[in-house]
């Protein structure tokens, strides 16, 4: 009975969160919309809304600095013990790697998340405003039409034709991002609605999804380690 | 979660047409003060808590970096998958570079104060900031900042209120500065080529929106600034 209860209260905890977002969100845009002060950007100038936005964004970030140092202390430990007992621990770096290799796009992963089918073409700033959103939810993987995407994957249209990557991709466009589907599905159900007005977008949740696509990465030849 | 999503979108929607409709009541001045200065004081806490955050981060890092340069010396098989792994830190955007490249300055034009012309085009937006990201990546680029926040793979720019935010909800103010490494001149023709930007260079000739470029040879862009988390996906196979 408590965890019925327990239950009960996180999720219409989690009701009122997300009406709060949906009630700053639909003033948001009719500010943008109307008014000329949306370039005062020093804090002092801004209005309440903007600033409570920024509460909200700043909270997030800090809860994920939070996580990121305790997944690096429990790293540090780790690696200190292996030392202390007089050996090195392999596991942890390999883990490490393992990590950055999937965030880079250099790995094939798979995961839970979201397949997103758009029946239509996008222009370049609405397939990056999909992605930004989709990021900012925790989206970790991404792949289009089976081109794997990381932030540095150049997105341009060119008339009416979208280049990944330097390549032409063509419609229905086929998104599919691995990451927490409970966040990503709010994110991906409101750029929905802005492109809906032009083309359908049909949003499925998926347990698992498998990105196989990988970016060859480009070795550095004019950048150089350092300062 | 599917009425989680109908319950915001409504709200959205409703929130939207009612903030169109009305005005508000104003506040006694005495309760707007008091509630516009709590709220900026949370905003200024809470940019302290993550200035902190991130600094136990950074100094995090370098506790493990010791300890694998330390392993890595221990074990020939520890130093093969550190060589493996610093390779993978520097695309990632965690070790600092220099180069040549180019750096981009972008700032606000002047504002028309035309009653008839409310497209806010006169001042630089993160879109504009990403198209020019997107096309020097296109043309090229190895590593980009802006405004010293390193671009790395899961960088992500939007709107919170009138702030622009990426990174663990670092602020972006103009004037803006964007440092790309690369072929300086391969840099400079893409931005140059008049196919692209071509809506932004409009709004540079329309409302005196800065928009220059500089080749350098000799840049640097700084690592980023905190580290990757990740959860849901996992390697295949």
């Amino acid at each position: 009975m408590p965890n019925h209860s327990a239950d009960r209260i996180a999720r219409f905890q989690r009701l009122i969160v997300v009406s709060l977002i949906g009630l700053a969100l639909g003033f948001l845009v009719v500010l943008q919309l109307r008014s000329q002060a949306a370039v005062a950007r020093t804090l002092a100038s801004q209005d309440n809304t903007s600033v409570a936005l920024l509460i909200n964004d700043l909270n997030r970030a800090n809860n994920q600095l939070i996580q990121q140092a305790a997944a690096l202390s429990q790293q540090e430990t780790q690696l200190r013990q292996a030392l202390t007992a007089g050996g090195a621990d392999a596991q942890a770096i390999s883990k490490e790697l393992q990590t950055l290799r999937e965030v880079n796009g250099t790995t094939p992963v798979h995961g839970p998340g979201l397949q997103i089918r758009i029946l239509g073409s996008l222009m370049d700033f609405e397939l990056q405003d999909l992605l930004n959103s989709l990021r900012a939810a925790g989206g970790e993987a991404f792949s289009l039409n089976g081109r794997r995407m990381i932030s540095s994957t150049s997105i341009v249209s060119r008339g009416n034709t979208l280049l990944i990557g330097g390549q032409a991709v063509s419609a229905p466009l086929v998104l599919s991002v691995i990451g927490d589907p409970e966040q990503l599905e709010p994110a991906a159900d409101l750029s929905a609605s802005s492109l809906q007005t032009r083309v359908q977008v049909d949003i499925q949740r998926k347990s698992d999804l498998t990105i196989s696509e990988v970016i060859n990465a480009r070795p550095l030849i004019y950048a150089q380690l350092g300062r | 979660m599917t009425v989680l999503a109908s319950v915001s979108l409504a709200t959205f929607l409703v929130t939207g047409l009612a903030a169109t409709q009305f005005r508000s009541q104003p506040l006694a001045s005495s309760n707007r003060l008091a509630r516009d200065e709590a709220l900026r004081q949370s905003v200024n806490q809470l940019s302290d808590q993550n200035r902190a955050l991130k600094a136990r981060v950074q100094a995090l890092q370098a506790q493990v970096k010791a300890g694998e340069d330390e392993s890595a010396r221990r074990s020939s098989a520890v130093q093969q998958v550190k060589a493996l792994l610093d390779e993978q830190r520097a695309i990632a955007g965690l070790l600092a570079l220099h180069g040549p490249g180019l750096t981009i300055l972008l700032h606000d034009g002047v504002d028309p104060n035309d009653p008839a012309d409310r497209s806010l085009g006169w001042t630089v937006h993160y879109q504009d900031l990403q198209d020019i990201i997107s096309l020097l990546w296109a043309n090229g680029a190895e590593a980009v900042a802006v405004n010293g926040q390193r671009i790395v793979p899961t960088t992500s720019f939007h709107y919170a209120g009138v702030n622009i935010l990426i990174n663990n909800a670092n602020r972006l103010t103009g004037p803006y500065t964007v440092t790309a490494l690369g072929d300086p001149s391969t840099l400079a023709n893409g931005l140059g080529d008049p196919d692209q930007l071509a809506e932004l260079k409009s709004r540079s000739r329309i409302y005196g929106l800065g928009l220059s470029w500089l080749r350098s040879t000799r840049l640097s862009v700084p690592a980023y600034d905190a580290t990757f988390l990740v959860k849901n996906a996992q390697p295949l196979g």
